[in-house]
């Protein structure tokens, strides 16, 4: 592969609607002392005769890198990949700068001062694609069984539909008979054992089927492997752990049902839930059900309709085995008028057959239960109605997760969601785009959903083993390569582990030495926030690394002036609603410049300290909103910690915390976006660009050394949010205290960052840099020896009785 | 190559080029609804229609998909053309009257609404397509799909129900020309 770069520019006239707003020929001129080795203007690159013409010149110059001036990467990143595959362009070698939606419709200002800002925007880009790194994927092997954790219903659709097309799979279950599978069926989808038919015939033929092998599920001790070559470690009964190895797993997590607080209502024997009525149905017998009424009611709205209509269902197929197996017991279901009845005609005519009462009620007035009767509003006529019951049957509780999930969680890139369901993380996005399933997530666990849905899940997540085996067998099944770690410079600390909301970075077999870490590309999602959290700066997202992302902003802010603000916005959220407001007609000061970057989570602290270093006025950050619209999980929430700290060094070193801003919005509100935009460039009016007198300049330097140290970078990614906590760690028990320790960590280090610059390589005292330093000797002196003795600083000899340093080891 | 001439100038392209492409890449504007670059030709708006004279016949043809031929002549501002094309503005404004786009070469063609207008629309939407095929083709999810036919034709998720499939990339409302995506978006992302 050729690792010289030659870079291709190609800027888009886009029929006028650049070319009108940005003097283009200008851009040219501009850029014409930059490395590249072709730039032309086009009409439209994107038509077939543009693309005809990127060819030509890629052929004829031997470009390999592609850079192309004109509209969203977001809708156009297929586009040029694909027609330039043909010539040997790689995916990854190409990349876009948006000039029609940050540039030409977005800002009022004449063609010259927008070719200003284009140019400053294609040579930040230029200065990145110098750095990008030749990528070869990795194939994978794809062999052994599927391994079907959780024990969920799903899991054994999983299972026959694997069996049925030839492939093995171990089933790990806690009832190892089709009988006990089917008894304790209850508790996550009540009225389902009972009626069911063919559910038996598939639990019969799943512990039948010589492909399945079904285990007895155990407490797992460790997850380790990535997509081709799982190994699961059970524990024993006898702490002995056993590893079983699998080439996928799919995960089937159901919620389980809790009994209704009965105790509330009163009435004893006569009052009971749906739970303990199918407990009575599976174990009593025909005496146990006395002649009488029995009337269900669902109740319970705060847990939403879709668990109304499941105990709708549920009610219906209980009253309907009492009709059969206990005729002396007549049935009647209330169930609220706003849920839809999901029983089909034939259902209805059966109901008519057994006598099953089917009622709805205004859910408005809540119905009212008394002594053997229970009052409610007809809907129809808005009447007060009275029903007679001898038994009252209440819905139960749609709980958490099962008991397993938590065991799971701590091994798997599944987490919870605020409300209780599970949810893997987010499809892959970058670099391969395409969500390629190689998580398979099933069950109620993920959203209350009815059985059927369920074993469609089941169904659906071995096909997508399937094809993950079929592609195998192709060799066509290849890991990209997304995420490195550095083996010489990883520690093992498992950092990374922790925090890693997709599962991408590998798990370590509990209680072993601290190993490096590998990264499993398969289920990587190009987050990064593990590349900016390591200590050590060992992991990295390869062609999106921080090196690249320095370049680029040292060559941008060569081209700003001085009150121009630098801006990053998040592919989703902060991209996505600031090319909105150039769809939208809205503009805004043309004084930012925006950076899109994967994920706000992915800036490593240290970006933003160069970029104030490199003379940045101030930065401001757009992201999704952290409760609910981060694609990386808690990337925002990452990327606030981390600009907090930087704020919080820049109060140590005496400059305005403002100067850095961070901003939420969504993908639809483009309206928003330009009103964070306008409020900060407002706000940053009245604020004089950063002083470039050396002790700023010693200052910033300091910053953007401390932000480097392992321990700064250690304390900060241990108070990160990591992808299993539910609560926001602002609301922490805490919060002063820890942030505290965080401020006099970074006060210590600071201080010690700016010791070793006003050293430099000098020979002094500590009174000599106490007066480089402008500080009182007393500050700095309990801080010497401590770096002394850590190696940062040499003690060289001793003149006049004061102890004289320089940097470095000894 | 492949030698043709668009309103009299001589143009050249090669197999498998539109004759909308290459007329755009010599500055010949020609209307569009439904085509965008980074998506694959579809043919919808018809509003693209151009005459071509191979020599024996002239016919009124889409530009967007049909592919250039040696010797044939493109015109595509003659009156028939832009007799059609009145005729398709007609029927797209009758269709969706809520549409910036369509009111807008509406008036530059001096069209106004007939007897057979749409009563009760409040949505800006023309049915172009364009949200559809960008979900399925760039960001490679399903989330959107047209449902139901004829007068009752709509963007929807399928079921009508907040799609799983639906990343919230909001590609669509960037490349929604009328602004109708972003009430879908917010009913299909849920």
């Amino acid at each position: 592969m050729n690792t010289e770069s030659k870079i291709g520019i190609f800027l888009c006239e886009c029929g006028g609607k650049i070319s009108s707003r940005i003097d283009l020929p200008q851009v040219c001129e501009q850029l014409r002392y930059e490395s590249w080795d072709h730039l032309g203007v086009y009409p439209y690159p994107c038509l077939a005769p543009g693309i005809a013409a990127m060819r030509q010149e890629v052929e004829a110059k031997g470009l390999n890198r592609i850079l192309v001036a004109g509209c969203s990467s977001r809708v156009m990143k297929k586009r040029f990949p694909n027609a330039l595959a043909s010539v040997g362009v790689e995916k990854y070698q190409v990349e876009m700068v948006n000039l029609k939606d940050h540039v030409a419709a977005v800002h009022e200002g004449t063609p010259q001062e927008l070719a200003r800002k284009a140019a400053a925007l294609i040579a930040g880009s230029i200065a990145n694609l110098k750095l990008l790194e030749p990528y070869e994927p990795v194939p994978l092997n794809f062999e052994g069984p599927a391994l079907i954790l959780g024990g969920g219903i799903s899991g054994f659709a999983a299972a026959r539909e694997l069996a049925h097309q030839g492939m093995e799979c171990v089933l790990f279950s806690r009832a190892l008979t089709p009988e006990r599978v089917l008894d304790e069926l209850y508790r996550t989808f009540p009225g389902c054992r009972l009626f069911c038919g063919e559910l038996g015939e598939l639990f019969r033929e799943v512990f039948a089927h010589p492909l399945i092998k079904v285990m007895p599920d155990q407490p797992i001790d460790y997850i380790i492997g990535g997509v081709g070559d799982y190994r699961v470690g059970f524990k024993g009964p006898d702490a002995t752990v056993t590893e079983v190895a699998g080439s996928a797993i799919i995960t089937a997590l159901d919620r389980e049902f809790a009994g209704a607080d009965t105790d509330y209502l009163g009435g004893g024997e006569r009052v009971c839930d749906l739970l303990d009525l199918e407990e009575r149905l599976i174990e009593g017998d025909d005496s146990d059900f006395k002649p009488g009424k029995m009337l269900f009611w669902i109740n319970s709205p705060e847990h939403g309709q879709a668990a109304q209509e499941m105990a709708t269902v549920a009610a219906w197929r209980d009253s309907l085995v009492l009709a059969r197996e206990h005729p002396q017991v007549k049935s009647t279901v209330l169930y609220p008028a706003n849920v839809r009845l999901p029983l089909t005609g034939a259902d209805l005519v059966e109901a008519r057959a057994h006598g099953i009462g089917l009622q709805s009620y205004a859910p408005e007035v809540h119905p009212v239960v008394l002594s053997g009767y229970l009052t409610y509003v007809n809907p129809s006529d808005h009447l007060e109605h009275e029903l007679a019951w001898d038994n009252l049957v209440v819905s139960a509780v749609p709980g958490e997760p099962v008991a397993k999930s938590q065991e799971l969680l701590r091994w798997l890139p599944i987490y919870p969601e605020n409300g209780g369901a599970l949810k893997k993380s987010h499809v892959k996005f970058w670099p391969d785009q395409v969500p390629d399933e190689s998580l398979f997530f099933t069950g109620s666990a993920g959203g209350l959903c009815d059985l059927n849905e369920v074993l469609q899940q089941g169904k659906k997540a071995a096909r997508g083993v399937l094809r993950l085996r079929e592609k195998a067998l192709e060799g066509r099944l290849v890991s990209p390569v997304v995420v490195q770690v550095d083996k010489d410079l990883c520690e093992g600390c498992g950092l990374c582990t922790e925090i890693c909301p997709c599962g991408g970075i590998e798990h370590v077999k509990p209680g072993s030495v601290a190993l490096p870490r590998e990264a499993d590309n398969h289920l990587c999602t190009g987050g990064g926030t593990c590349a900016a959290t390591c200590p050590y700066e060992a992991v990295r997202v390869l062609n999106n690394t921080a090196q690249q992302l320095e370049a680029r902003i040292k060559a941008l802010l060569g081209r700003m002036q001085a009150d121009e603000v630098l801006g990053f916005v998040c592919g989703w959220g902060g991209l996505a609603s600031a090319e909105q407001a150039a769809v939208k007609g809205l503009t805004y000061n043309k004084g930012i410049y925006l950076i899109p970057v994967n994920c706000l989570g992915s800036l490593d602290p240290f970006i933003l300290s160069k970029a104030f270093l490199s003379g940045a006025k101030s930065i401001m950050l757009a992201g999704c909103t952290p409760t609910h619209s981060c694609h990386y999980a808690y990337g925002v929430d990452h990327c606030w910690h981390r600009v907090n700290v930087v704020k919080k060094l820049l109060s140590l070193a005496g400059l305005e915390r403002r100067r850095l801003a961070m901003g939420y919005v969504e993908v639809n509100e483009p309206e928003s976006f330009v009103s964070m935009v306008e409020s900060h460039m407002d706000g940053m009016e009245k604020l004089p660009p950063l002083p470039q007198d050396d002790k700023t300049k010693a200052r910033l330097w300091a910053i953007h050394a401390t932000l480097h140290r392992p321990r700064v970078r250690w304390v900060l990614g241990t108070s990160l949010r990591r992808p299993t906590e539910k609560e926001f760690p602002g609301s922490q028990f805490n919060a002063v205290d820890a942030d505290d320790t965080m401020l006099d960590v970074l006060r210590e280090e600071f201080l010690a960052a700016r010791i070793i610059k006003a050293l430099g390589d000098q020979l002094l005292n500590p009174p000599g840099i106490a007066r480089i330093m402008e500080e009182p000797v007393k500050n700095i002196t309990p801080l010497l020896p401590d770096m002394a003795s850590e190696g940062r600083i040499t003690l060289k000899s001793w003149e006049g009785g004061y102890p004289i340093y320089a940097v470095g080891k000894a | 190559m492949i030698t043709f001439s668009i309103n009299g100038k001589e143009v050249q392209g090669q197999e498998g080029w539109t004759i909308l492409e290459v007329a755009r890449w010599h500055g010949i504007e020609i209307p569009t609804l439904c085509h965008h670059g980074a998506l694959e030709p579809y043919g919808a708006c018809r509003l693209c229609v151009v005459e071509v004279n191979d020599g024996k016949r002239s016919r009124v043809v889409i530009s967007c998909m049909y592919p250039i031929r040696t010797g044939i002549n493109v015109q595509t501002d003659t009156p028939r053309v832009l007799n059609v094309r009145r005729w398709i503005v007609q029927l797209l404004l009758d269709e969706s009257p809520e549409s910036p786009k369509i009111r807008e070469l509406a008036q530059t063609l001096g069209v106004t609404p007939s007897r057979f207008q749409k009563k009760g629309v409040d949505f800006a939407c023309h049915l172009c397509g364009l949200c559809v095929r960008v979900c399925q083709e760039v960001v490679g999810v399903q989330a959107l799909s047209f449902s139901n036919r004829g007068l009752r034709k709509e963007i929807s998720s399928p079921f009508h129900t907040a799609s799983k499939e639906c990343l919230g990339c909001g590609t669509c409302i960037y490349i929604c020309p009328t602004g109708a995506m972003e009430q879908v978006f917010l009913r299909v992302h849920g």
